[in-house]
């Protein structure tokens, strides 16, 4: 199969009769754990009781009203460390021996309901009544878009900016096709477009106190979740290095127009990921399934401390990926025209556990080494773009240039401003950025009922 | 395993290698079908249901339907098929045939006429045939034609009529089989009797809807826009006929063999039909769902039992529950008990906390930090309604509680409206049975 095609199917669902079975093994519990573990609270137990009871439509609408990404978070979450972390059904097994020693599969059955709803065209939510305070929201990423879709239930004519040519975020630019597809986003979007959301696509809010200036043009109140858009680095200088890639720039390019390029750059030659976390395990993949001759995943520490989910490091490892561990990349060496020509790294030892609580790594002196490869691509973290601190200059931030808000509020320093997602938390989860959206909507309207 | 078993029984003077037959159904249509029973294990068969070529029978199409129970298929088959449709000569040689190549194997021959000649003459022609036995069927629930079926069935004068024109025209045991959807089976039992019935069968399907379509709102089967109320069949009405196996064995007056059939799949559901009073059993939706394979389960299941029982015979097990079956006044009610948890291996579900505050006496308490159950011991109704639930087999038991043990009195919410009380107790003596 060709890239372009590959990269375009994505895994498929569940069907009803699937989704039902699924729901059968549900032990109902009276006091659900999986509730409890969702940060957008979307309600797991109580659109699984619906489904049980073949109240399909009704269990559609607890998603949608919850989590308007909820068809995105059913496929994208981490359930295993969150709704299904302390699912009963996982414990049935140890004393029934006929029962599955799995979780109930929430984020499937939460997938299912949601495309099922697109199939029988099933809309559960509506505008709310019309009232006259403005919102804007700046980008359109997850935060962004719950944030919106809340408000506009609640009757506020609700502006969405967004810097690229299309809505979506992280969810259009930052996962790869076949994880995500393009079909399902449009889908979501619609669903939160059909709320009257207006979005002003290819329109940055950017600019000496631009975000700020929005309260002065008619908007009663301001979310800004324009999310994490520039790349860490471990070596600055190498930003225009041909073969150099950040995570960001590269799947980025695999979602727009530059995917034959991007594609073109990467068959054929030796890939090497810098990091360990969920987005390297989406590059290291796409990079194998593009047809690259061999794929390196470099982490520093080894594999019991990879951020990554395990599910993602076994699909990594059965895509056929090097994981090279307990290797620090130190820096680049170029060859003619400074054309990336390998990486260089420094062999670690696992020393006593650092302020995340793993093992932190610990070069060992006179193993430096030369990875020969022609693309290095770094997936070691996301921050602020630069510069963005003067388009929210009263606004108050953290060291490392994030908002500072209110977590029960997403309030921020300044009057009528709200902010939420990754540019509040660092990089996080779709699913906590869904739910700073909803929280930051409801303080929003708190805010412009007083 | 000690004993060898022998599941070989006598009914009415026939012999059966074991209890299990075909019933007189879809699944005993032809000579072909039934030689692959046989083959199965099948020790005989009740032929589908021959009539006298006098009106065409058509069946209706599509014919089935079921309901299912969440996830499980088919937990009752709903169905308007009508008797045989062959032509009585093609049913007579499958009768030959059968007769000629499994001799061993006795062949109960179903029929069903409308006035007593026709009864006669297709009892006549069916041991002319060969038929070891036959089954007069009195029972089909959804007959389109005045005067058959289960309205024989209900119309006891015309049964023993019948029954009794039969029984003077042939020498093979007669057995009758009749309708469930009446409140005394023994009645009509009785004057099956008093015609000379050898043997009663039952149950015959339960007159039943098993589904209205959501979108057009007709009851399924869905015969081109008209549905029909119909036989249910399948494990859902076992219950129903295990009530008429035992309601008729343990009638003295009657105090003929039983052939018992509804809803059995498994040799557990057989073991319950012998010990509630039948010696054969037939079996028609097991088979629809599963195929004739599932005799392998009943015979080799069932014999397992019994020598672990060290029970030799089937006979030994027949009606054997008769004496534990009594009215509901014959119950102790001094002796009262309550649950017992094992809560060392209880997965928190709660589920038991919802049930007993929903639908018994809030005696399960729920600790929302440790995710367990509390049981408040003398709030405890032991309705076993937490037992039905937990998913956890042996979690939750019954224990009896030692005598003068005292339940607590379901508290009234508010005693303070007392004042407004009216009523005086009633004080009227009278019988303790209904009286106009």
């Amino acid at each position: 199969m060709k890239p372009a095609t590959l990269f375009k199917q994505m895994r498929k669902g569940l069907d009803l009769p699937q989704a039902v079975a699924e729901a059968e093994r549900c032990l109902l519990c009276h006091d659900a754990p999986c509730s409890k573990g969702c940060p957008a609270d979307t309600r797991p137990a109580e659109f699984i009781r619906k489904l049980r009871f073949r109240n399909i439509t009704g269990a559609i609408r607890t998603i949608k009203a919850n989590n308007i990404l909820g068809g995105a978070c059913g496929e994208l979450c981490p359930t295993q460390r969150l709704c299904e972390k302390e699912c009963s059904a996982r414990f049935a097994a140890q004393v029934r021996p006929e029962g599955a020693d799995r979780p109930i599969a929430i984020g499937k059955i939460q997938r299912f309901l949601v495309e099922h709803a697109w199939q029988i065209g099933f809309k559960p939510l509506r505008k709310g009544a019309p009232r006259s305070a403005k919102v804007a929201v700046v980008g359109s990423g997850p935060a962004g878009l719950s944030c919106a879709a809340e408000l506009a239930q609640k009757g506020y004519p609700v502006v969405v900016y967004e810097s690229r040519p299309e809505p979506g975020g992280v969810l259009r630019y930052g996962v790869v096709a076949y994880r995500f597809s393009l079909d399902f986003l449009r889908n979501e979007l619609e669903d939160i477009a059909d709320l009257g959301v207006e979005f002003r696509c290819s329109h940055p809010v950017e600019g000496p106190a631009a975000a700020e200036d929005l309260l002065k043009q008619g908007f009663g109140a301001v979310f800004l979740a324009p999310g994490l858009w520039a790349a860490e680095t471990i070596d600055p200088k190498a930003e225009s290095m041909p073969g150099v890639f950040s995570s960001v720039d590269y799947l980025s390019a695999l979602r727009d127009g530059r995917f034959k390029d991007m594609a073109g750059r990467i068959a054929g030659k030796t890939v090497a990921v810098i990091g360990g976390g969920s987005v390297a395990m989406d590059c290291v993949e796409s990079a194998a399934k593009l047809g690259a001759r061999d794929v390196y995943l470099v982490y520093r520490r080894s594999y019991a401390q990879m951020p990554a989910e395990p599910d993602e490091r076994v699909e990594a490892q059965e895509a056929g990926v090097h994981f090279l561990l307990l290797n620090q990349p130190t820096g680049y060496v170029a060859g003619p025209g400074r054309r990336l020509k390998g990486l260089k790294l420094v062999r670690t030892r696992l020393g006593a556990p650092d302020a995340s609580g793993r093992r932190s790594p610990k070069a060992v002196k006179g193993s430096e080494w030369v990875l020969a490869c022609d693309v290095a691509i770094e997936a070691i973290g996301n921050r602020p773009a630069a510069g963005s601190r003067a388009w929210y200059p009263h606004v108050k931030l953290t060291g490392d240039n994030l908002i500072k808000v209110n977590s029960k509020t997403g309030r921020s320093s300044v009057k009528g401003i709200f902010a939420g997602g990754d540019i509040v938390r660092g990089p996080a989860l779709v699913v906590q950025a869904v739910a700073d959206g909803k929280t930051a909507a409801r303080a929003i309207h708190r805010y412009l009922s007083e | 395993m000690a004993k060898t078993v022998d599941l070989s029984v006598d009914f009415c003077g026939v012999r059966f290698k074991n209890p299990f037959l075909l019933s007189s159904s879809p699944v005993s249509n032809s000579a072909e079908m039934v030689e692959r029973a046989f083959q199965a294990g099948w020790s005989g068969v009740v032929f589908k249901t021959l009539n006298s070529d006098r009106l065409p029978i058509v069946h209706p199409s599509p014919r089935m339907h079921y309901v299912n129970y969440g996830g499980k298929r088919a937990m009752a088959y709903q169905n308007v098929e009508q008797i045989s449709d062959r032509p009585l000569r093609h049913n007579l040689l499958e009768l030959l045939y059968l007769k000629k190549h499994h001799p061993d194997y006795p062949i109960v021959a179903s029929i069903m006429g409308f006035f007593e000649d026709e009864w006669v003459y297709l009892a006549k022609t069916c041991e002319d045939h060969g038929a070891d036995m036959l089954e007069l069927n009195f029972s089909c629930p959804h007959m389109c034609i005045e005067g058959s079926g289960h309205k024989v069935g209900q119309a006891f004068h015309l049964l023993e009529r019948f029954t009794a024109a039969v029984k003077r025209a042939v020498s093979i045991p007669v057995m009758a089989k009749m309708t469930p959807n009446i409140t005394d089976m023994t009645e009509p039992a009785l004057f099956a009797k008093k015609g000379g019935a050898d043997a009663i069968s039952a149950i015959n399907t339960v007159r039943g809807i098993s589904e209205i379509g959501r979108e057009d709102w007709v009851p399924r089967p869905n015969v081109f826009g008209v549905g029909a109320i119909s036989g249910t069949s399948g494990p859902a009405v076992k219950p129903i006929g295990l009530n008429f196996i035992a309601s008729m064995a343990r009638c003295r007056e009657l105090g003929l063999p039983l052939s018992g059939m509804g809803g059995i799949e498994t040799w557990i559901d057989a073991l319950e039909y012998h010990l509630a009073g039948a010696t054969t059993l037939q079996v028609t939706s097991g088979i629809m769902h599963y195929g004739y394979r599932i005799v392998e389960d009943l015979i080799e299941g069932l014999s397992d039992y019994m020598a672990l029982k060290g029970i030799g015979r089937v006979e030994e097990l027949i009606g054997r529950a008769l004496p534990h079956l009594q009215e509901t006044d014959h119950f102790d009610l001094k002796r009262q008990g309550i649950v017992r948890y094992d809560l060392d291996r209880c997965i928190g579900c709660g589920q038991c906390h919802i049930v007993c505050a929903d639908a018994a006496g809030q005696a399960v308490e729920w600790d929302s930090r440790k995710r367990r159950p509390r049981l408040v011991e003398d709030k405890c109704l032991s309705c076993m309604l937490c037992q039905a639930v937990c998913p956890v087999p042996g979690l939750i038991t019954f224990r009896e509680m030692p005598a003068g043990w005292k339940r607590r009195e379901t508290a009234v919410r508010d005693s303070r409206l007392e004042p407004e009380l009216k009523h005086e107790p009633f004080t009227k003596e009278g019988p303790n049975e209904c009286v106009a």
